[in-house]
């Protein structure tokens, strides 16, 4: 997996290649808009890590070109402005992801694979299978070596999420944006009781609980 | 060369127009005026004239020479106002009441002319009059010329004519002064109300303008002058207070950050400690100093704006309902009851985000300091004013009278929430969001002491009533 880091704060560029490569990522590093849009032209990445304010030229505005091009690279953006219209703002220029700085490198880390795997698999899913845990989309069930599982709605949406990011690790935060379309921090971790609850409609009564805590992290759904 | 400044005002300018347009339109009045009287006179003049001339060629015609030559000679000697003049076909005078014929070149051809004619008043004085005559060779040879004396007619026009341009001159002086008048005042108005702008320019942001009363429109843009000025005084004012408290509120983590790396270091290099320790102790403490950053980044931008951005038209009741979905499982596994109950077509202004945060906010308050048995309740309704309201109930412990002013500033943690996790910010949060839409925040008591524990807090967001 190569990954363009586009970001003009290089110790900051740095860091995040060091978190990167220890998770087997390749990763090339571009001071700035210019350069990084150069280097994305090449089409040699899987995923791009685009700093939003930068010299030369600004990473809404590289994306944007870069998209004009047809090039459809999954787009991570980092950006201090974490207001919800400047996240509008950015999705709208063509990135896939939108990470407010500062952010904990596992986040980081957490959001490039969840988008490196988008690239890989791509197609319209309808039924999701990991292990023998099944999700039919189209029937909504779910079933654990052939039992069915009784979901609440919103515990459907967040194990449908967890199953298509499976085998990667997923934080609080991304849940809490993805599932719930919030954008703030909970003060207590709402999320690990929704996590508690499903885990125990899932894995409980089986002898390999499925719904690993990734210490430092988040979340990870593995067979 | 440079204009005074007056004559640079609008006002002014607009005088000047109005004065060109004035002296146009009574320049096209007086060439009316003198078509109409001193044109008129002439034309009945000339008619008299032209009668004349053909009652004496019937005269001549049926009488011949001598009945015209007796004609002329009997009308020259009465006293009235034509004038006659009959001359051989060489123009030499035969007969008539003036000695030569004004008409400087006969040709043969009818001919006009106007001329001056001297005459002598009763005291003895020359008058020169105006007047005007034709000359026609007659059929035969004899040459006739008839004029009228048109000089009191002309005398009365001309006077008309002085009036009016007198009346012309004094309207147009009129208007200019009056114009002059106008346009000092308004630019007194202008200058007054730059003034104030300079002021504010060179950063005196206490200046305003006069309001002087009127109800015109200086009055409105003074109004409007002053109440920009207002806002951005307010803003600025809330900026800076954001600034000292962001400073304030770091400081005190950034400090016991500090302290904590020291201390780490010191007991790490006397073999005390694992420095490992100790970094996994600075990265939490970081993410704490973080964390409160963005709460106190997040309470004084709302605090210094004058509206809350990204607003939007939505439903608080489904966005309550939404939010309580998030915490219904945290107070469920703490064993405290909990219960929704929303209102029906409730209408919010504001920013869907920060409103959802607000009341995730109570709701975690609510779940940490009820007990075990104990009830949580968030309702949204319609207060009689019209005025929406969220509103969260608990039978917690609640807050005293005393001490619910207090809890909404940040960093203000009562006694018995010291061993709960939050930086103290939560309730100023709320506060912040509603101020921010114009709402206000509200801390009561519960439903009161039931089985030993209450009296509970009710604590609510009102917003007035959107649209």
């Amino acid at each position: 997996m190569r990954l363009l880091i586009v970001e003009d704060d290089l110790e900051a560029a740095r860091a995040m290649a060091t978190a990167l490569a220890e998770r087997g990522y390749d990763c090339a590093q571009a001071p700035d808009g210019e350069a990084g849009l150069r280097e994305a032209r090449t089409g040699r990445f899987d995923v791009l890590i685009v700093d939003r304010m930068m010299p030369r030229l600004d990473g809404l505005s590289m994306v944007e070109s870069l998209r004009k091009l047809g090039d459809n690279t999954p787009v991570l953006f980092l950006s201090a402005l974490g207001e919800i219209h400047d996240r509008v703002s950015g999705l709208n220029a063509g990135g896939d992801d939108y990470l407010v700085k500062p952010y904990a490198l596992a986040e980081l880390v957490a959001r490039v694979e969840a988008l490196a795997r988008r690239k890989e698999s791509g197609g319209v899913q309808t039924l999701l299978k990991i292990g023998d845990l099944e999700m039919d989309l189209i029937a909504r069930e779910v079933r654990r070596a052939g039992v069915e599982i009784d979901l609440q709605p919103r515990e459907f949406q967040l194990l449908e999420f967890l199953m298509r990011h499976g085998g990667q690790s997923v934080t609080r935060t991304m849940l809490l944006e993805k599932v719930w379309e919030y954008h703030f921090d909970p003060q207590t971790n709402v999320i690990d009781v929704h996590i508690s609850r499903l885990r125990g409609k899932i894995d409980k009564g089986f002898d390999k609980p499925m719904l690993q805590t990734v210490r430092g992290a988040g979340y990870r759904l593995e067979a | 060369m440079r204009l005074p400044r007056l004559f640079k005002t609008t006002t002014f300018r607009l005088t000047l127009l109005f004065l060109a347009v004035f002296a146009t339109a009574a320049s096209a009045f007086l060439a009316y005026i003198y078509v109409a009287t001193a044109g008129e006179v002439n034309n009945r003049a000339d008619s008299q004239v032209r009668k004349e001339m053909g009652a004496l060629e019937r005269i001549y015609q049926s009488g011949g020479l001598t009945a015209l030559n007796q004609a002329v000679i009997e009308r020259s000697s009465q006293n009235q106002p034509l004038l006659y003049l009959l001359m051989t076909p060489q123009g030499a005078p035969i007969s008539g009441s003036i000695g030569a014929s004004p008409v400087a070149h006969f040709t043969g051809q009818p001919a006009w002319a106007s001329f001056a004619l001297t005459e002598t008043s009763v005291d003895g004085q020359a008058i020169r009059q105006p007047a005007r005559g034709l000359e026609e060779q007659l059929s035969g040879g004899p040459r006739l010329f008839v004029g009228a004396d048109v000089g009191e007619s002309e005398a009365y026009v001309s006077k008309i004519i002085h009036a009016l341009w007198g009346a012309g001159t004094l309207m147009v002086l009129l208007g200019l002064a009056g114009g002059l008048l106008i346009s000092r005042d308004a630019s007194r108005n202008a200058a007054s109300l730059n003034g104030v702008i300079d002021r504010a320019r060179g950063g005196d942001l206490g200046a305003r303008a006069w309001v002087r009363g009127t109800g015109d429109e200086y009055d409105e843009l003074a109004t409007g002058l002053n109440d920009m000025l207002d806002r951005l005084a307010r803003s600025i004012a809330g900026l800076r207070h954001a600034g000292d408290a962001i400073a304030h509120d770091l400081r005190s983590p950034l400090t016991r950050l500090r302290a904590r790396l020291e201390a780490g270091i010191i007991e790490a290099e006397a073999g005390r400690a694992n420095p490992n320790d100790t970094l996994h102790q600075a990265l939490e403490d970081t993410d704490g100093v973080l964390r409160t950053f963005s709460a106190v980044l997040a309470i004084a931008r709302l605090e210094a704006a004058a509206d809350a951005p990204g607003k939007s038209l939505f439903d608080p009741s489904e966005m309550a309902a939404h939010v309580a979905e998030l915490y219904q499982p945290l107070a469920e596994d703490k064993g405290v009851d909990f219960a929704i109950e929303t209102a029906r077509g409730l209408k919010v202004e504001g920013n869907r985000e920060f409103i959802a945060q607000a009341v995730a906010n109570l709701l975690d308050n609510a779940a940490k300091y009820t007990p075990a048995g104990g009830a949580i309740m968030l309702r949204t309704r319609r207060r009689a004013s019209g005025d929406v309201e969220i509103s969260v109930t608990d039978t917690g412990p609640g807050i005293g009278e005393a001490d619910r002013e207090r809890v909404v500033e940040r960093f203000v943690r009562l006694e018995n929430s010291r061993n709960e996790p939050g930086a103290g910010l939560g309730l100023s949060l709320v506060a912040a969001v509603a101020r921010a839409h114009r709402g206000a925040l509200e801390l009561d008591e519960g439903p009161g002491v039931v089985d030993g524990s209450g009296p509970g807090l009710r604590v609510a967001l009102v917003f007035p009533p959107a649209g």
